[in-house]
């Protein structure tokens, strides 16, 4: 859990806003993500973080802003973009289809078709190849799910998130972007998934990750960015904070204090 | 993450080349068997209540009046799975039937490129279903409502002061009888099952009609899909046209009234959700073999239609009830 800034920054989003009408949900906001860190977005409800992932990823549009990737200009105007470019997304509640089967659900937008005629003209799909690497993706990630054919409603909260985050192994080359991935869960649940996050580094993955739990910040993260009613608050190693530091920053009792 | 109580799911099996295909098949058989056992069950019923219902003619005519309408309802089946609602379909229907009456009648144009025209106009109509829905924003229920009435219009139209029948003798062929209608039944609803189950587009149905933000978030292009498998409902709807006109040998605008709401019941009572993300073709032939029956049997029973349409219609609110209880039980 080191991080030093002589490490090269991988993502640069520059002056992110949205406006609804005349309120700014997130304003003049920047975010740096440096390669190999995970970066955790913490701040109120309400402080802008799921729409800063949100803008950033091309699941919402910008009023404004622009990102860089490895410092060149990037288009990102749909998830689609932002997947083409390497950034896999996990979004809070909106990770799985729950009428789909865990391969389905897993390859859902990247399916693999056949590599014959059928699969060129018709689309039709390769489930078994999909299978196959799935459970290579499961064994190499530790993930104890067998019955990849059943529907992904009929799993724990755990293992949905397991799954969802798998995703960003299969598919992200770059950066994964996490909203919240322990939302919902128990505390046993909790500790897998958040394992399974700090194993993303390992498979080369720069990891933003939204998140309410400070033990998780400071157990987890390289550096965190406090969001405070849609603008940037503070930005700070996480050897460099404690719990009480950081909920001083979300609430904004420190800035009152000097002042 | 195998702390959840169900064990049988989290651990870990070694699996086998075939096993694959052995649990998707039966996981399908899971799905069907219920409507199955309940297609079974109330042709037995009628079978003991009824002496002249027990022979084979019976059961061919159930599957006679089945096939048109089940065409129909494979088109309906994948709208449904999609989320989507098409109302229009039974107006797509005569529009159909009074354009292929046309090139057949008027302008004597061989019958498969009539047959042709038909299943274009039919996709077509469709497809504004569709772009009309993804541009607008306006609900599907709304958008084809006014399909409903507007196509009807564009057929009526059409057909005024025509006289539109006596076809030629190859194109009588293709709905007259059972066996070919049932043929084609049967062979688009295999298309059907097959397009749903084992391509990129069918996938997507059951993922927009599942979670449509999921999917939208995924990479699926949701409104281009739509404007497809409203394409689709509109194609199915222009076989069952042909068909029907084919086996009537007259065209006319009034035929395909509520056509659309016997399709919607067959794949409810079948199994397939109206809200969505789940169902399948086979359900849906299931389903419309249960309604015939019922409309058969009570014909031999020697109830009026009028009954018929009452227990129709209480058999549909309870499928959707049924859906709805299993909903709220997951």
């Amino acid at each position: 859990m080191t991080s030093s800034s002589s490490q090269k920054t991988i993502l640069k989003a520059n002056g992110i806003s949205k406006h609804y009408g005349g309120i700014k949900a997130l304003d003049d906001v920047d975010l740096e993500l440096r390669d190999g860190e995970v970066l955790a977005i913490v701040g109120d409800n309400g402080a802008g973080k799921s729409t800063l992932v949100k803008a950033i990823t091309g699941a919402i549009s910008r009023t404004s802003g622009t990102i860089l990737l490895d410092g060149q200009a990037v288009r990102i105007d749909s998830p689609t973009d932002a997947k083409t470019a390497g950034i896999e997304t996990v979004y809070q509640d909106l990770a799985l289809v729950n009428e789909l089967s865990i391969t389905k659900n897993v390859f859902l937008g990247r399916e693999i078709a056949k590599d014959n005629i059928f699969g060129r003209l018709f689309g039709a799909l390769d489930f078994k190849k999909m299978d196959s690497e799935i459970r290579a993706l499961f064994q190499k990630l530790d993930i104890r799910i067998s019955d990849i054919y059943r529907d992904a409603e009929a799993f724990s909260g755990g293992q949905r998130q397991a799954v969802a985050l798998s995703k960003t192994v299969m598919f992200g080359k770059r950066i994964a972007i996490l909203d919240e991935p322990t939302a919902a869960l128990g505390v046993r649940e909790s500790k897998m998934a958040m394992d399974l996050v700090a194993s993303l580094k390992d498979h080369g993955l720069s990891v933003i990750m939204i998140t309410h739990n400070m033990q998780h910040v400071l157990n987890y993260c390289d550096r965190v960015m406090v969001l405070r009613l849609g603008r940037l608050a503070a930005v700070r190693d996480v050897k460099d904070v404690d719990g009480d530091t950081l909920v001083g920053l979300i609430t904004g009792a420190n800035e009152s204090k000097v002042a | 993450m195998s702390d959840s109580p169900d064990n049988s799911s989290t651990t870990i099996s070694t699996p086998t080349a075939n096993s694959g295909s052995f649990d998707s098949l039966k996981h399908q058989f899971q799905q069907i068997w219920q409507v199955l056992a309940a297609l079974v069950l109330i042709y037995l019923v009628f079978f003991v209540l009824s002496p002249p219902f027990r022979n084979l003619d019976t059961l061919l005519s159930i599957f006679g009046q089945a096939s048109i309408l089940a065409i129909l309802a494979c088109g309906t089946t994948v709208v449904l799975i999609s989320g989507g609602l098409d109302l229009s379909v039974g107006s797509i229907f005569a529009v159909v039937g009074v354009v292929v009456g046309i090139a057949l009648a008027e302008y004597e144009i061989p019958v498969f490129l009539a047959v042709i025209i038909g299943l274009a106009v039919g996709t077509l109509l469709g497809a504004v279903n569709g772009i009309v829905q993804v541009l607008t924003g306006v609900p599907a229920f709304i958008v084809t409502l006014g399909g409903l009435t507007a196509y009807k219009g564009v057929a009526e139209i059409l057909a005024s002061g025509r006289d539109l029948s006596r076809f030629p003798d190859s194109f009588q062929m293709l709905g007259s009888g059972y066996f070919m209608p049932m043929t084609i039944m049967f062979g688009v609803a295999l298309l059907t099952g097959l397009f749903l189950t084992k391509t990129r587009l069918g996938n997507h149905a059951f993922a927009i009609g599942g979670n449509e933000e999921v999917a939208r978030l995924s990479g699926v292009k949701v409104a281009k899909s739509r404007i497809y498998y409203y394409m689709i409902g509109g194609l199915m709807a222009a076989t069952a046209a042909i068909l029907e006109v084919s086996k009537l040998n007259f065209a006319m605008p009034a035929r395909g009234q509520s056509y659309e709401l016997f399709a919607i019941a067959a794949v409810v009572i079948g199994g397939t959700s109206l809200f969505g993300g789940r169902g399948g073709v086979g359900k849906t032939l299931i389903g419309m073999l249960i309604m015939q029956t019922i409309i058969v049997g009570l014909a031999y029973l020697g109830v009026s239609t009028s009954v018929q349409r009452i227990t129709i219609g209480g058999i549909i609110i309870l499928a959707v009830y049924w859906d709805v209880w299993r909903r709220r039980s997951r």
